[in-house]
């Protein structure tokens, strides 16, 4: 399976490549072969990749990658083949229809991905979050990131929310994090950096429906997961 | 060593006119406490506007950046106390780290004599020291993202020093800068003069976009002493400056084409960057190039940095690392076969973890390591992805105390609240 990771150098601030290792070494551990391709600007993005990562960034860095990535054509080649997208922060929102940058509010044209718009907030969104997701598979399983935007985002008919919030702010204090396209295969959310690290379950779905196969439990990193999401639990509720 | 020369010709650090001034205000700020009670005074008592008073009048050099203002003060202050010889009771320094307004004002008030200051200073105190301080250098070490959670703020800061020092003009430092770092290059754009200072670089994720115009930044003119090239933006006119001191393979060449080896005390190709920097800033105030390098060598652990402690029966060498490009830095300095790495995430570490998939742990491969700290679970399963060979003791003295049996000193590498910690555990705080 090809992972692709897209400009990282522009969005890929707060780790986000982490997610990326992630999702390589869980497929490994199972004994599926996995090839993690960085791709920055200048370079083609492939289309025959199975998985696409867009980070976290700033104002400047979403306007230029929205650029390139209009320019490039890869990534939407690729979505029409059937990839999978995984963005998160910078990266979901220019998915979205639009974008605003600066203090005034500069209104910038996204990728049209998601049936979402983004405008700058009152206040800027810092911290810890915790949201409930409702896995496609069944049950509801616990997200746990650290959210970092000015962005506020706001979804319209052909998106649903990928998890509502207990605790932070997530999409614009709504009550809903994240977006989901209508086909499932567009995922944006706000926590940003390694948010699969600290969900193996979100991970294991984006990994499934670039498969189209179920995937079974896996016990490396078993404990390490459960102890970093069981005291990041207790911290957020305490 | 050479001989001496006579103190005008060593050091060109006329008599300030501050100490009077100084010493008013510091006693108006001490009142009449005396004995013990003046250094709690002293740092309950310092008011805002005692910054302000406290850097006029004085010869100052002030240091900042995101990585190594620390050990660079440190640096610098040592050239000059050489450089000073007998002399050296004229030189302050905030030599414990404490950079912001409130720090900088109290080592200030307790040497209202001192008419030469060392400052590190944060990069959100910069812009208020030139205008109220008017530093005669300002040493620009490199501008990276420090603490991710308030990582929007590094292009605002950076606005805030280039219009300080336009706005300072003739007045203003002459500023020890980076050139490898686009950002201090565009923040400095207006600057008086400058001394480029060409460090080698091993972090350049966050200098992809052009500071000035948002375009994305090119590599130029490689060669072999520079394989990368040096960094350029297509689209207007930032460019990486020619070097006027180079930091290659450990030594320093100075401008006048001489080649230095600094032979620090303190570990780490980054110190000699630091050193390369902390030279150029001592030799503008006067300090000559071999009473720099005497001065350096003074140098071992700074504010407990790279101390060697004990904690019982366990002995370790403390590093510290505060973000990505810090432990980028600390990580291939790790030379024992277990180390101990402490995470955690209060405001002074930055709140938000996601560093850790930053930092190149793979490196660690063949180690055992054992993490703490309130964050040991996040640097767990990203060993964990590395493959590297690890366990988790929240506590930090239980951490200290498991590694006992091994040869030692143990190297150990913390996040900052760890660190104080580690110093008072260790006494040396
Ligand atoms: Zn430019």
């Amino acid at each position: 399976m090809k992972i692709v990771v897209v400009y990282q150098s522009l969005l890929g601030i707060y780790g986000d490549q982490g997610n990326s290792r992630v999702l390589a070494k869980r497929l490994e551990w199972r004994g599926i072969d996995a090839e993690v391709v960085f791709v920055e600007p200048g370079t083609p993005i492939p289309d025959d990749g199975a998985i696409y990562l867009l980070g976290g960034g700033e104002d400047a860095a979403q306007t230029a990658a929205v650029r390139e990535l209009k320019a490039d054509g890869g990534l939407f080649r690729a979505l029409d083949l059937g990839a999978v997208l995984f963005a998160v922060c910078a990266g979901y929102q220019i998915c979205g229809h639009s974008f605003t940058i600066g203090e005034n509010d500069e209104v910038r044209e996204g990728l049209g991905l998601l049936d979402v718009t983004t405008v700058r907030g009152p206040e800027r969104a810092v911290g810890e979050v915790l949201t409930r997701w409702k896995r496609p598979s069944g049950g509801e399983y616990v997200l746990t990131g650290f959210e970092n935007h000015g962005g506020y985002t706001t979804l319209g008919p052909d998106a649903t929310p990928l998890a509502r919030v207990e605790v932070g702010l997530g999409n614009n204090g709504d009550g809903t994090e994240g977006a989901v396209s209508a086909s499932g295969r567009v995922i944006g959310t706000y926590p940003h950096g390694p948010v699969l690290a600290r969900n193996p379950e979100l991970a294991d779905h984006l990994l499934e429906l670039a498969l189209g196969h179920e995937l079974g439990p896996l016990e490396r990193a078993r404990e390490q997961h459960e102890g970093l999401r069981r005291e990041r639990m207790v911290f957020v509720r305490r | 060593m050479p001989a001496r020369r006579p103190l005008p010709d060593r050091l060109r650090l006329g008599v300030g006119t501050v100490a009077g001034d100084a010493a008013a205000l510091a006693s108006r700020l001490l009142g009449k406490g005396s004995g013990a009670s003046i250094r709690g005074q002293v740092l309950s008592t310092v008011h805002p506007g005692a910054f302000a008073s406290l850097v006029k009048g004085r010869r100052i050099a002030s240091v900042t950046g995101t990585n190594g203002k620390t050990t660079t003060s440190h640096l610098l202050a040592a050239a000059i106390r050489q450089g000073l010889g007998s002399d050296a009771a004229r030189l302050v320094t905030n030599a414990d780290g404490a950079n912001l307004h409130y720090g900088i004002a109290s080592a200030l008030a307790k040497a209202p004599k001192a008419d030469i200051a060392v400052l590190e200073t944060d990069e959100r105190v910069v812009a208020d020291l030139v205008a109220q301080g008017s530093p005669e250098v300002l040493v620009m070490l490199n501008f990276s993202r420090d603490q991710l959670d308030r990582n929007h703020e590094i292009k605002f800061l950076a606005r805030s020093w280039r219009e300080a020092l336009a706005k300072a003009g003739e007045a203003g430092p002459v500023v020890v800068a980076n050139s490898d770092d686009p950002l201090i290059t565009w923040a400095v754009e207006k600057a008086r003069r400058v001394i480029w200072v060409d460090t080698p670089s091993k972090w350049s994720a966050d200098a992809a976009l052009c500071p000035a115009c948002g375009s994305i930044l090119t590599r130029v003119d490689p060669n072999p002493d520079e394989p990368q090239g040096r960094w350029d933006c297509p689209s207007c006119e930032l460019t990486e400056h020619a070097a006027d001191y180079q930091v290659r393979e450990g030594r320093i060449a100075l401008p006048e084409g001489r080649v230095v080896d600094p032979r620090l005390k303190v570990p780490g190709s980054f110190n000699v960057s630091n050193a390369a920097a902390a030279l150029a800033a001592a030799v503008e105030l006067g300090v000559s190039v071999d009473d720099a390098l005497v001065g350096f060598r003074t140098v071992e652990a700074p504010a407990g940095r790279f101390a060697t402690a004990s904690f019982g029966p366990t002995s370790a060498r403390l590093l510290l690392s505060k973000n990505p490009a810090g432990w980028a830095e600390s990580l291939p300095l790790l030379g024992t076969p277990t180390v101990v790495l402490a995470i955690d995430s209060v405001a002074a570490d930055g709140k938000d973890v996601s560093w850790l998939w930053d930092v190149d742990f793979e490196q660690l491969v063949g180690k055992h390591v054992v993490c703490t700290g309130p964050r040991a679970y996040d640097l767990a399963v990203r060993l964990e992805y590395a493959e590297v060979s690890h366990e988790v003791i929240l506590d930090l003295a239980d951490a200290l105390a498991s590694v006992a049996d091994q040869p030692q000193p143990i190297d150990l590498i913390s996040t900052y609240t760890p660190f104080q910690k580690l110093l008072k555990m260790a006494g040396l705080r």
